[in-house]
């Protein structure tokens, strides 16, 4: 057990050397920052990503049209609900409506007497009054389509130009939830039919139809029955968008891979520094200590000490950094690089999610490479005989 | 006090082998004063650090007091010296950045003794190497001599019966030279063993009791 003479020199020791320990300090803190912010932003979107795709149904029925995705007949839902295994069976009318150039928002219609499609939504809307909604056309907006109409002067309604030319106004009833931006930033409610008009379909068509089917056994015999329901009916299962998430996200992963190897780069240039420095600059001063009866062991603990000290410090002043930028900031910059394109433009701010594993294995590879870069060379330092360094 | 038997320091060079200290015999007595003259290159400062157990020999045995401390593994060693031997160098090496005050603790951190205890001994040691009103200079803001007080005070921190001084007025002016001599006279005179290495000529008339043994390509030529 070290007595209070040892730390008043170990602080001693870290006050004397200041300016290299906070050059050192800066960078690690730099590089945890990086990896943290890396980490942060892929645990967050992966866990956004599973937490949507939980959300989505079993099973969605498209109809294509010259190899194109094409409105189906809503008179499809009867044939569905009659197949033995199927279950919540949802209507539904959606697509992106381009306000200008660079501004996009998805118009999801839904049908808010049925209370399949309506029970998704009660997370995302705040207390709506239905009845009040329902009276007129309105519609529920998200943060950000709230913020693009207001900059554009349209504070209370909205006149969407319709596929056929024709103008339709809707009412801004209420702002989504700010809490649910991350998926319903760029999203717009309105009722079914009042998304059909806007979005240019004919009220017998529908953009897919979604269903669940809680035995995953039956799912191939399913899918098979769907497919044969019309020759042009395409099925795409939750597994087939699990995978095109996937893809999506494993070209994403290309860039942090590329940012993770130029961190480790940095990190090794910085060992090897660290590594050389302790040689010259550590080798009088441990044949000193030395000389006048400190142990290895406790030459070893000294510089241990003096070294996690700089790790710790370095590790917790790079996450909390790392977690402000991403949570709290948005993480500028690296959103852009990451999610620079338009498929993940829902993700408006990233949910705080810590992956405390992942976590903890940058701090014990960070902190055993440091302190193996500078215990090693103090060992060999430490183990040759004063003289020679005197 | 210290006794040397047989003691041989060589390096082999192309298979010979090129001898430091050949067969080194002496033996110093509790309290006496030992002045090991000789060129540079003679082998009296390898001979010191094989007697602070900073350097080993090839062969032969180093008592102090009793203890071989050649053969002493590093845990016993280090204490040793912590609380036996205080070592003055002939470049101070204290440690830069550090104040005297500080500098003086160090033995006594690698002791296990209490921060104000070691403050205490640290101030005291001070006083006696007469340094104390420069306690809180670094050595960067302190002259040669000035060091030197300040590696005396390290040296009698720990209250070592054994006091090594390797070349200890080489980097030092004349007045300083013989202020250090006036010092190690009253070491000696408190009762301290010292043996002080050095090719200085101001060690030939010190007025004190003392002897002088002789190393010349690692033998001793007078003991």
């Amino acid at each position: 057990m070290r007595n209070n003479s040892f730390f008043y020199f170990l602080t001693l020791n870290l006050l004397k050397e200041k300016r290299r320990f906070v050059g050192i300090v800066l960078i690690s803190t730099l590089l945890i920052f990086l990896l943290s912010s890396v980490l942060f932003i892929s645990s967050s979107i992966k866990t956004t990503l599973n937490s949507s795709l939980k959300a989505q149904p079993d099973f969605i029925v498209q109809n294509i049209k010259a190899g194109k995705v094409a409105p189906i007949k809503a008179e499809q839902v009867d044939k569905i609900v009659n197949i033995y295994g199927v279950n919540k069976v949802t209507k539904r009318v959606y697509g992106r409506y381009f306000f200008d150039d660079k501004y996009s928002a998805l118009i999801v219609g839904v049908d808010f007497l049925d209370e399949q499609s309506s029970k998704k939504l009660v997370k995302i809307m705040n207390s709506v009054d239905l009845k009040s909604f329902l009276s007129k056309d309105n519609m529920l907006v998200g943060q950000g389509v709230l913020s693009y109409l207001k900059s554009h002067y349209y504070a209370t309604n909205y006149n969407f130009l319709t596929p056929s030319g024709q103008m339709q106004k809707v009412n801004i009833f209420k702002a989504l939830n700010a809490k649910s931006s991350l998926i319903s930033n760029d999203m717009i409610i309105m009722p079914l039919e009042l998304a059909q008009k806007v979005l240019g379909l004919k009220e017998s068509e529908l953009t897919d139809i979604a269903l669940n089917v809680p035995n995953d056994s039956e799912w191939s015999n399913i899918k098979a029955k769907l497919e044969s329901l019309n020759f042009s009916t395409r099925v795409v299962s939750k597994k087939d968008m699990k995978k095109a998430y996937e893809n999506l996200f494993n070209y994403k992963g290309g860039l942090f891979l590329v940012l993770y190897l130029i961190v480790i780069a940095t990190f090794s240039l910085l060992l090897y520094l660290r590594y050389s420095l302790a040689s010259s600059l550590e080798r009088k001063e441990i044949a000193i200590l030395r000389a006048v009866g400190w142990s290895i062991k406790d030459v070893l603990e000294l510089k241990f000490l003096e070294n996690i000290f700089l790790v710790i410090f370095a590790f917790v002043l790079g996450s909390s950094l790392a977690y402000i930028y991403v949570f709290i900031l948005g993480a500028p910059i690296l959103k852009d690089i990451f999610l620079g394109g338009a498929n993940l433009k829902q993700f408006a701010t990233f949910t705080p999610v810590v992956d405390y594993s992942v976590l903890s294995t940058i701090f014990i590879v960070f902190a055993v490479a440091f302190l193996g870069s500078v215990l090693i060379p103090v060992w060999k330092i430490a183990v040759t005989e004063p003289k020679e360094a005197l | 006090m210290v006794t040397i038997e047989n003691l041989n320091k060589f390096y082999e060079i192309d298979g010979q082998k090129q001898y430091v200290l050949n067969d080194i015999k002496l033996n110093i007595q509790k309290g006496e004063c030992v002045i090991l003259k000789g060129v540079s290159g003679s082998g009296k400062t390898t001979l010191l650090s094989i007697i602070a157990g900073l350097d080993k020999p090839s062969s032969g045995k180093v008592l102090v007091n009793g203890e071989p401390i050649s053969k002493l593994p590093d845990m016993h060693l280090s204490a040793f010296r912590a609380e036996k031997i205080g070592i003055v160098f002939q470049n101070f090496n204290l440690l830069d950045g550090v104040s005297l005050l500080d500098n003086a603790i160090v033995p006594l951190v690698a002791a296990k003794v209490g921060l104000k205890e070691a403050k205490q001994k640290a101030l005291n040691a001070l006083k006696v190497a007469n340094i104390e009103h420069k306690a809180n200079k670094t050595p960067s803001e302190l002259s040669g001599g000035e060091k030197q007080r300040g590696a005396i005070a390290r040296a009698l921190v720990a209250n070592p019966n054994l006091i090594l001084c390797d070349e200890p007025t080489a980097n030092l002016d004349i007045a300083n030279s013989l202020s250090f001599i006036q010092t190690l006279k009253e070491l000696h005179h408190m009762g301290k063993t010292i043996i002080v290495a050095t090719h200085d000529s101001l060690f030939e008339e010190l007025d004190f009791k003392h002897r002088v043994v002789e190393i010349s390509q690692g033998l001793l030529v007078d003991s």
